[in-house]
């Protein structure tokens, strides 16, 4: 659903980044791009955990007083339950502080239009097989630090499921929990795999360790940027025919899903702001 | 606004942040950017015309390292970014420096709120969380070793270790966070230590609960 436009207020995308791979944050700077060309925010900036901008200097970037805050994550977990809160000093969907009023909301992840952008990317990578043939992949990161970090997934899965897209299977998987993606021959049941990484950016996991994982690399390679061509699919691997999908944070609709969450943050919450402002 | 008071701040003579020009009135645009060493071969430059150009022009280092701390004293020469106004000039800046000009501005009206170093470890939680553990001599000899232009960085250092221990003397603590080239500049300002900075407090940290270990054993 659009949003009417927010003249008045800001945008801060908030994601991981990389000490390592420069790749990791171009998706968050492609969002805030889309999204500054629609002239809906006065402002629209970014910040990250492991670069710069950080979190804590964000609010030196903002002249609006009314800020939008959407973690450009794909769960709720560590990081937007733990370290943005802690990061960006906020109490709750709305918090006053610096002088400005900052709306947190859900990560972009957890929305229900992401199931389309996870559907039309599958489509797109294997476009000639059929799904009754195919076991569709979803794979996240897994961590033993958060509990919810891969509720997001399976939620995801069930509603590739739910929608009737036809595929014979629709799996989670993960690189550092059970079920692991390097288990992926044995889980699937069908001639055809296709795996989507649910990551926003196509960094350190999604393009150099899950290939690997997957068989598809021996070892890991160099970051995206530095590839001359990118992967070509399809792999002949394990006795199966996989495909493999960039992250799907790439996806250049994840602009529209960022919105979404805001437009959801406003139905849910109107009654607050009206209140704080 | 951000970009009038840079705008104004550049009308009363700053021309310079961290390593890299700033000309108004330049080669027909208002503002114009280009690495400090690249003032007097602007005609030679390559020209870019987008602000957003900025962050591929300050990824990498000329010798292809990927610059992932902005204030590395590492940024890539040969380029000139023209600009049409303020806002687009504050918009360059940010994606070199991010965050410089404002947090410049709010440290002038007190308001940088700067975070002491126990206080920055001590809210490290998962993987960093012992970088808590690192002792006072340890930090201060850390600083020394990662901070400061000898270590490639070009901003200044605004915490201490915490608010009674200042930082022991040295070039990275003394740095003002300009060059000394006698052009004026706006600093490059750092008001809680890096999360490069708390990755090597993390390392040091283990590196010194191992040497406890070995000596006990």
């Amino acid at each position: 659903m659009p949003i009417a436009p927010k003249p008045n207020s800001a945008l801060l995308i908030v994601g991981h980044g990389s000490t390592e791979n420069p790749d990791s944050s171009t998706p968050y700077f492609d969002h805030a791009d889309e999204i500054r060309r629609r002239r809906l925010f006065r402002e629209v900036h970014c910040c990250f955990w492991k670069e710069e901008p950080s979190m804590r200097e964000a609010r030196f970037l903002v002249d609006a007083d009314d800020i939008y805050i959407v973690p450009d994550f794909i769960s709720e977990g560590y990081f937007t339950q733990e370290v943005i809160p802690r990061e960006l000093e906020l109490e709750g969907p709305t918090t006053l502080r610096h002088g400005k009023t900052w709306h947190y909301t859900l990560p972009v992840g957890v929305h229900d239009s992401m199931t389309d952008l996870l559907l039309r990317r599958a489509r797109e990578v294997a476009p000639d097989v059929d799904p009754a043939t195919t076991t569709l992949f979803i794979v996240g990161h897994g961590t033993g630090l958060n509990q919810n970090s891969t509720k997001a997934i399976k939620d995801q899965a069930m509603r590739i499921i739910e929608s009737g897209a036809g595929y014979a299977a629709v799996l989670d998987a993960y690189m550092e929990e059970a079920p692991f993606v390097a288990d992926w021959e044995k889980l699937a049941q069908t001639p055809n795999v296709v795996v989507v990484p649910f990551f926003i950016a196509d960094g350190l996991h999604s393009y150099q360790d899950i290939p690997v994982l997957l068989g598809i690399e021996p070892e890991v390679g160099p970051a995206a940027s530095q590839r001359e061509v990118f992967r070509h699919n399809p792999h002949s691997l394990r006795g199966k025919t996989l495909y493999y999908s960039s992250a799907i944070g790439t996806e250049r609709h994840m602009a529209d899903v960022i919105l979404d969450q805001i437009a959801d943050f406003d139905r849910t919450h109107r009654h607050d702001l009206g209140k704080t402002r | 606004m951000i970009s009038e008071r840079l705008a104004d701040s550049i009308h009363k003579g700053v021309r310079q942040i961290g390593q890299i020009a700033i000309l108004p009135d330049t080669a027909g645009s208002a503002y114009a950017l280009c690495h400090i060493d690249d003032v007097d071969r602007l005609e030679s430059l390559k020209k870019h015309h987008d602000p957003s150009d900025a962050r591929e022009l300050s990824i990498w280092a000329a010798d292809g390292h990927y610059r992932f701390t902005k204030g590395e004293l590492s940024l890539a020469n040969g380029w000139l970014l023209l600009l049409e106004d303020a806002s687009q000039l504050r918009s360059a800046i940010d994606y070199f420096y991010p965050a410089a000009v404002g947090l410049w501005l709010a440290h002038q009206a007190g308001q940088a709120d700067v975070q002491h170093l126990r206080d920055k470890l001590d809210r490290q939680t998962g993987m960093y969380r012992f970088a808590r553990n690192l002792s006072t001599p340890g930090a201060q000899r850390l600083i020394s070793e990662v901070c400061g232009p000898e270590n490639c960085c070009a901003k200044k250092i605004l915490w201490q270790i915490d608010s009674d221990t200042p930082l022991e003397d040295s070039e990275a603590s003394r740095f003002p966070g300009r060059l000394e080239n006698g052009v004026e500049s706006i600093p490059l300002l750092c008001r809680e230590a890096c999360n490069h900075f708390v990755a090597e407090a993390r390392k040091a940290s283990k590196a010194e609960a191992d040497r406890k270990k070995a000596i006990s054993d």
